[in-house]
């Protein structure tokens, strides 16, 4: 062997190392919690966080999931899970839809002051939520219907519109303006045109548009503390519930538990769907 | 009545004038080639004609309807377009019939017209193909079978062959052709290519900076052009052109004097009056038994070989002249030669106005 392909060997190992070591660095937390999340209340008090549980089981898993405290409910976090599934289905099929075909109509329809409504989108895009809240909680009770799933359903389609709006716009603007016309001469309108042109056509970028949203809807916290109402609280919030109880000894295994049951759909969703979220971003991204 | 009548039609991007008051009626039948260099307004215009694009001023009507605020879809016409644009989830029958089933035309109908017209293209073995699964060729075939199945009354062609290379698009052109024989539609035809329009119009429309210099057939146009415009853009290599001086029943071109005994004048010539004399590079040849009056004299420059024939280039007093040339007695010419201008075949021009004489 000779010395300069010694050498790039020896730098690969190296490269490798590196990266095996950044990779259990960043996965640390994730390791811990996991672990922590398979030992005995008493295993965790007693030794380091560190060591790996004697006897895994899934005991908190299942305590966790269904009979860990919030208050003075003891239904695990199963309650704010099917929560979160009712405020999420129809959030994210409502703020989808919508933003397709309003993207649709910006890019391939002259729209009078079309710019001006660009415009407008992309400022929302940016308004940092606070901001809104109070004026937002404000209108729902005066509309009367703050506090309750419609409520939070309409304050996630309200926010995920812009971004939304904007995505299809980019893509919709990707697709040659000759397809439309040839839509058109063909004698289809609209809605036609959307339905059997367009959609078909972007299969990838509805699947990267329900990934953010679902993870997006999925993850807040702060939105659904506000606007669900005590009986639809998603579950990230009774997680935090759930960790904030300070009655008799903390049970990390349980909160653990908890917080990667919360954790696991958004997971979920990038595994089965990495692929298609790569190749709809880029073919939104370079197509234009 | 015309199948296809434009009545001072104007249109402005902004403060950008891109089609002047246009006039223009195109016979029921007839294969009319919008021709221009890009950016005169050819596009436009036909985007005009099929709905596609709002106009400012002026009247469109087809085949006697006033459609200028229609539908695309309700003006009866059916276009191919640049880039094809096949629908591209649809596979080859879909695409053909899309725009049948959006009107509900029966579905036996829908089986017989795509058929028919899949035949017509010879893109049977097709049908159940995607569009991205398709050639150049086949994709323009079916591109065109999708206006064909609509029987509209006007057919528009938005420069369909410029994506194709140079053999397929003869191939093409020649179908084209067959087609528009067969089944003796109205088309409207946009190009840039000067060979395209030539050999398949029946009627051509040059066009610069949105306003239609002549509108004739292709040898008329060629013969006699009648803005100095259209005699540089068509013909290919482009006319010659040479300052020169009327005198009575002649032109004086250098020391020549070209006699102009067949010259169809517009107006009666004024003796003295400064002109420009075009005349085509088949029209100047090697002087042999003229009289030396009638003949000029230039420098050759080189020779360029084309095959069937040769182009000779020639220097005559600060003017460059071509001459299309047999190549055997091109291959041994250098120096001062004497050159001869078949008057018969001049095209003259006022200078100031560029409109022909």
């Amino acid at each position: 062997m000779t010395t300069a392909s010694r050498q790039a060997r020896i730098g690969r190992i190296g490269l490798y190392a590196l990266l095996v070591w950044v990779c259990l660095f960043f996965s640390i937390p994730l390791l811990v919690v996991i672990s922590t999340s398979l030992k005995t209340s008493d295993e965790v008090r007693t030794f380091s966080i560190f060591t790996l549980p004697a006897a895994p089981s899934i005991a908190a898993w299942i305590k966790a999931w269904a009979s860990a405290c919030t208050g003075l409910n003891c239904g695990g976090v199963r309650v704010g899970f099917w929560n979160s599934v009712r405020i999420l289905i129809p959030s994210v099929i409502i703020s989808v839809t919508a933003g397709s075909v309003t993207g649709y109509a910006l890019s391939h329809w002259r729209i009078r002051g079309a710019n001006v409504i660009m415009l407008l989108l992309l400022l929302c895009a940016f308004i940092p939520y606070q901001v809104i809240l109070y004026p937002l909680v404000k209108t729902f009770s005066t509309i009367g219907i703050y506090s309750s799933l419609p409520c939070i359903i309409a304050v996630h389609v309200i926010f995920g519109l812009p971004v939304m709006s904007l995505l299809f716009r980019n893509f919709y603007a990707g697709l040659p303006e000759e397809l439309v016309k040839a839509a058109r001469i063909d004698g289809a309108g609209f809605w036609r045109i959307f339905v059997s042109v367009m959609l078909p056509m972007s299969v990838n970028i509805l699947i990267v548009a329900t990934i953010l949203q679902t993870t997006g809807i999925w993850n807040d916290y702060l939105l659904g503390l506000i606007f669900a109402g005590r009986d639809n609280m998603p579950m990230t919030v009774q997680l935090n519930a759930i960790a904030t109880t300070s009655t008799g000894i903390i049970e990390y295994n349980v909160n653990t538990a908890a917080a990667l049951l919360t954790a696991l759909p958004p997971l979920l969703v990038y595994f089965v769907s990495g692929r298609y979220f790569v190749r709809g971003i880029t073919a939104g991204a370079v197509k234009g | 009545m015309s199948a296809v009548s434009v009545v001072g039609l104007s249109k402005s991007f902004g403060t950008l004038q891109v089609l002047r008051d246009i006039h223009l009626s195109i016979d029921a039948g007839d294969f009319t080639v919008l021709l221009g260099p890009s950016g005169c307004g050819k596009t436009t215009l036909l985007n005009a004609i099929a709905g596609l694009e709002d106009t400012n001023a002026g009247v469109i009507e087809i085949d006697g309807a006033d459609v200028t605020h229609r539908e695309p879809s309700k003006r009866g016409i059916a276009m191919v377009f640049q880039s094809y644009a096949l629908y591209p989830t649809m596979n080859v029958r879909k695409n053909l019939s899309f725009g049948l089933r959006v009107r509900s035309v029966p579905r036996q109908e829908v089986t017989r017209r795509v058929d028919w017209a899949a035949r017509l293209l010879q893109i049977d073995e097709l049908l159940e193909r995607k569009p991205s699964q398709l050639s150049g060729g086949q994709r323009q075939r079916v591109a065109i079978g999708r206006a064909l199945v609509q029987q509209a009354k006007v057919f528009l062609f938005d420069e369909p062959l410029s994506n194709l290379d140079a053999k397929l698009r003869t191939e093409m052109r020649v179908e084209l052709k067959r087609l528009h024989k067969e089944l003796g539609a109205t088309i409207v035809y946009v190009t840039h290519d000067q060979i395209e329009a030539m050999t398949l119009a029946t009627r051509i429309a040059v066009m610069r900076a949105g306003r239609i210099e002549q509108y004739a057939a292709p040898d008329d146009l060629y013969e006699t052009p009648q803005t100095l415009f259209v005699a540089a853009f068509v013909g290919s290599p482009a006319m010659n052109f040479m300052p020169g001086r009327l005198d009575s029943g002649a032109v004086h071109v250098g020391r020549a004097r070209l006699p102009l005994n067949g010259y169809r004048f517009r107006s009666s010539p004024v003796t003295g009056q400064e002109v420009v004399v075009g005349i085509r590079p088949e029209h100047v040849v090697l002087a042999r038994g003229e009289p030396p009056e009638q003949t000029i004299v230039a420098n050759a420059l080189f020779m360029e070989p084309m095959g069937a024939d040769t182009l000779g280039w020639f220097q005559f007093g600060e003017h460059r002249l071509s001459a299309r040339l047999i190549p055997q007695v091109a291959r041994g010419l250098s120096g001062e030669v004497r050159l001869s201008l078949l008057s018969d075949h001049v095209s003259l021009f006022d200078p100031a106005s560029e409109v022909r004489l």
